[in-house]
């Protein structure tokens, strides 16, 4: 009997208890594509050197390029914390601001300095990370850059880009080219090769050690592999007919380039040492611009064989062929973002070229940029911005950047310089 | 001696019409008829050295004889000096009209310069208005378009929250309906739906990658909308910044729509939120 009780109010705790836990379920699809507002203060100055407001601009400028970050205007606020525990943040609240970015600099030596940060999360009232950076007064902007990759990888996820670096071609004196190499944002510049002949392709090889382009400086074009520390090359391809449009292997090991050999042009692939070349694809029509996936499984490229220019994928093990893009009559120059699942081109849409991405999932398409005349789109190392070129109202080739939820589009600060082709380095670490 | 020799007859009568045709060409020529019915101009032309002048005389006291000579003399001299003196007249006459012409003549060409100036400022001010025209016409389109684009957004907004308007009305209805009948699982429904929207629009999915994913909070809430301690992360979506931003986004949506009454709002207290940033498949 005893036990009969206890079963029974056994029973009735469970009930009781299953009726507490029955809470209502809310569910929530989707979102919102929104940018994070953030606030940068100025950093603190020890040590009288005027330059450091450059830290705070350089931060500011890499997050707002992203499109992920709004940097909020901070002119009004007076008081710089120098830790989560002097800060207001029912003031910050009141700005709307979700982070805030506060920091110094301590000249420790002449030519040294150290810069000090932290990233404080306004909602949790707490700092959420923080770090350290010597280096020398002339290394400032890359040590914001370096911050911006820190509070960007924190807060994303996904590594910053801000610290890498661009390769393109810049045409002047109407005839002569270089093939130069800048920071992400077009800082910094430096010649690598000056040509009277065109370049085209640059290609960057995925240790970020090497650059594959093609030369028209044997009268057709021909394709070299140059190093960028010592600045020798070599002649990687340079057979009957034309030789380019070179992409490294995810592995830097090997090259699918495009031939004239012996008919139109036909991809190959070849030793990034130049041997054993290999016809990869066997078409009566075009096939060219190649592209890797990530996993070196398959080549995205582009060709005519459904009538006008379409992307299609060429997987390296079954040979199998499909056709990957289907909205719009005019689509090229294929990209592929890190992780494989965005596919990046070249599409006409009303007579204008412009900047599509589609998401090989869903196969939604979604057009990042306006064009009427734009060009050449490559993504970042991260999959989160894309660099292309676009003609301005003076009709001179800009370099810019857009961020793949079309938010953010800005120009690199190159001035008047005619460039086009630009290709973006990896990460290094 | 014989030259030549003539075949026949023909040949004969040949030369003769040659020489007669010859002839008559020739006396043509000598007393040829003038066709000219205007008689040709010709100018006259006398060539001078220079102007003559005359000597001047010297005066001197002389005889009567000698006087009259020297009268005539005078009469001469004088004579020579008013013809001087008109020459003079006429010469400074000549001076002040070509004095006059070239300040007419500068007169004239300032005149120009000003018309010419006058000219190429209207057609500056052409061109001014011109350009100004066609930024205005561009302007005017830009605007145009932005506020066929706003009248777009504007009207799909519109649509949007007519459509929520219509559901939450249709909610209140069903709840009405329900609370009459002794039930209140439409009110209850609807604030469902509204705490859902507030925090849907909230959720940064940029930060959530691309895959399906799900992650689940608990949260607990005051009466007034407001969080009761912090959310309570019961699923991971496994992505550190996804599950930050969704945590993120119940904070932002404080405070939270919550009815009156005590009996829903005890239902409502204890909430178990779940997330699909990417949809659901």
């Amino acid at each position: 009997m005893k036990k009969f009780v206890y079963l029974i109010f056994a029973g009735l705790l469970f009930f009781s208890s299953s009726i507490l836990h029955a809470l209502e379920v809310i569910e929530i699809l989707g979102g919102k594509a929104s940018q994070i507002p953030i606030a940068v203060m100025p950093f603190k100055n020890f040590g009288a050197q005027n330059n450091i407001a450059k830290i705070n601009s350089v931060i500011k400028s890499d997050l707002g390029r992203s499109g992920l970050f709004y940097a909020l205007d901070t002119r009004g606020v007076t008081t710089t914390p120098n830790s989560d525990k002097e800060i207001n943040f029912s003031l910050w609240k009141t700005l709307e601001a979700q982070f805030l970015i506060i920091g110094r600099v301590d000249f420790i030596q002449e030519e040294k300095m150290k810069v000090s940060w932290s990233l404080i999360d306004i909602y949790k009232q707490q700092t959420i990370l923080s770090g350290e950076y010597v280096g020398k007064k002339n290394q400032i902007r890359a040590i914001g850059h370096k911050v911006s990759d820190k509070v960007y990888e924190r807060l994303t996820g996904s590594k910053g880009v801000f610290h890498t670096k661009i390769a393109f071609v810049e045409k002047y004196n109407h005839q002569k080219y270089k093939l130069n190499i800048a920071d992400y944002d077009g800082y910094n510049v430096i010649s690598l090769l000056d040509s009277k002949m065109p370049i085209i392709s640059p290609r960057w090889s995925p240790d970020g050690e090497k650059i594959a382009y093609v030369s028209f400086e044997k009268e057709k074009p021909v394709i070299y592999i140059q190093e960028i520390a010592t600045g020798k090359r070599k002649l990687l391809a340079n057979f009957k007919g034309n030789n380019s449009a070179p992409a490294w292997s995810p592995d830097g090991k090997r090259l699918a380039i495009v031939l004239t050999y012996s008919t139109n042009s036909q991809i190959y692939l070849i030793n990034a040492d130049g041997s054993d070349v290999t016809r990869l694809i066997r078409s009566r029509s075009i096939t060219t611009e190649p592209t890797w996936s990530p996993d070196g499984d398959e080549i995205y490229y582009t060709s005519n064989q459904g009538g006008g220019p379409q992307i299609y994928k060429f997987n390296l093990e079954s040979s199998e062929i499909s056709r990957v893009t289907f909205e719009g009559k005019y689509n090229l120059y294929p990209s592929l973002s890190y992780d494989g699942k965005l596919l990046l081109y070249l599409t006409q849409d009303q007579g204008k070229f412009k900047v599509a991405l589609q998401n090989l999932q869903s196969n939604q398409v979604l057009k990042l940029t306006k064009g009427p005349l734009d060009e050449a789109p490559v993504f970042s190392p991260n999959g989160h911005m894309v660099l292309f070129v676009y003609k301005d109202y003076g009709k001179t080739t800009k370099i810019g950047t857009v961020s793949i939820n079309g938010l953010k589009i800005e120009s690199l600060p190159l001035g008047s310089r005619q460039v086009q082709e630009p290709a973006w380095g990896p990460i290094k670490e | 001696m014989k030259f030549f020799k003539l075949e026949n007859n023909d040949e004969l009568q040949a030369y003769l019409f040659s020489f007669a045709i010859h002839l008559t060409l020739f006396l043509v020529m000598i007393f040829s008829v003038g066709w000219q019915t205007k008689i040709p101009f010709y100018a006259e032309v006398e060539l001078w050295d220079s102007v003559p002048v005359e000597k001047k005389i010297k005066k001197t006291q002389v005889n009567p004889k000698k006087k009259i000579k020297q009268q005539k003399k005078i009469t001469k001299a004088q004579v020579a000096a008013k013809t001087k003196a008109k020459v003079q007249k006429e010469a400074d006459i000549r001076l002040k009209k070509k004095k006059a012409a070239e300040k007419e003549a500068k007169k004239l060409k300032k005149q120009k310069a000003i018309k010419d100036l006058k000219k190429k400022v209207l057609k500056q001010e052409k061109i001014d208005k011109l350009k100004k025209e066609m930024l205005e016409k561009d302007k005017v389109e830009r605007l145009q378009q932005q506020v066929i684009e706003k009248q777009k957004i504007e009207k799909m907004q519109a649509e949007l929250r007519e459509n929520e308007l219509k559901q939450q009305n249709k909610l209140a209805l069903e709840g009405d309906k329900e609370v009459k009948g002794g039930s209140n699982t439409g009110e209850l429904n609807k604030y469902k739906l509204l705490i859902q929207q507030k925090i849907q629009q909230n959720v940064n999915q940029q930060l959530c990658g691309l895959d399906y994913i799900t992650l689940e909070f608990r949260i607990s809430l005051m009466p007034t909308g407001e969080l009761l301690g912090q959310p309570k992360m019961t699923k991971s979506s496994k992505i550190k910044s996804c599950d930050d931003a969704v945590e993120r986004a119940i904070i932002q949506s404080q405070p939270l729509p919550l009815p009156k009454d005590s009996g829903l709002f005890s239902k409502l207290k204890n909430l178990e939120l779940k997330f699909h940033p990417n949809g659901v498949k």
